[in-house]
């Protein structure tokens, strides 16, 4: 059971992640992605990470890529700004980089035996497994992330103002 | 039988895609969600050597990691939204100056 399912989820993985890339419309960028997303958190259900798996559908699914999708139609990027991008001349150099990364990965892998015979543990990433272990050994960590989403707020907030105090004449280029 | 090796390469291969999307797109939303690749393939290293080790660590890690995502978004969507209110383009071979 737990092949087939491995293989079938991240089949979809790579061919939305490659739609992410390669997709002209932004709009599918997005929705790829979304499909990305999902293909991921039935990965992390199969590993039983069943937290994680669920965080990663609500904030990302839920939240980022709905972000993602309300900054695409805000934009109003007609068929002009898109059609005009010249194509990157170093295309081809990005898909190198790409292929040597992926090879010296499996090299990477085949030398490291003992990923091949090392067997699942029984850990279940339950909400309550997660959570004792969180409010305990990584308290601190946690209470720091909530002071990075405070600085990214006023992060966005002075953008945001620089922008309605200087943003009248929008055509200055 | 799936080992450690399968989710080793499959996460392999998600951030090669992702890398790709990132050195060659000039459109800056693409770049972000090629980011968005790159922190899914390390999180399913992070889960898979959670499970296979039989600790927990990995998956906190995981959650930090969509925390850190999830503010790096909100910040980089906001200058692409400046930025195309500014220059009215998203490529980034429009961005040459560094203070406007």
């Amino acid at each position: 059971m737990s092949p087939f399912f491995f293989y079938l989820f991240a089949a979809i993985l790579i061919f939305a992640s490659l739609s992410v890339v390669l997709a002209r419309n932004p709009l599918y960028n997005v929705l790829s992605l979304v499909v990305a997303i999902f293909a991921l958190s039935c990965l992390f259900v199969i590993l039983e990470a069943f937290f994680v798996g669920m965080i990663l559908l609500l904030v990302y699914a839920g939240a980022v890529l709905v972000f993602f999708l309300f900054v695409v139609m805000c934009l109003n990027l007609n068929s002009l700004t898109l059609t005009t991008a010249a194509q990157s001349r170093f295309r081809w150099l990005g898909a190198l980089a790409g292929l040597m990364f992926t090879s010296s990965f499996f090299l990477a892998f085949k030398s490291f035996i003992k990923a091949q015979t090392m067997d699942a543990s029984s850990i279940r990433g339950t909400i309550e497994a997660i959570g004792k272990i969180l409010f305990t050994d990584y308290l601190l960590p946690f209470e720091l992330t909530s002071l990075l989403l405070m600085i990214a707020i006023f992060g966005i907030v002075s953008l945001a103002q620089g922008a309605l105090s200087t943003g009248k004449d929008t055509d200055n280029s | 039988m799936i080992t450690l090796g399968n989710y080793l390469a499959l996460s392999g291969i998600i951030f090669s895609i992702g890398l790709m999307g990132v050195v060659t797109s000039r459109n800056v939303l693409k770049v972000l969600l090629s980011l968005e690749l790159l922190l899914a393939a390390s999180n399913i290293s992070f889960v898979a050597f959670s499970k296979f080790n039989g600790d927990y660590a990995g998956q906190l890690i995981v959650f930090f990691v969509i925390l850190v995502a999830a503010a790096e978004v909100a910040i980089g969507l906001a200058i692409v939204v400046l930025m195309y209110r500014r220059l009215s383009t998203i490529q980034a071979d429009e961005l040459r100056t560094m203070k406007w």
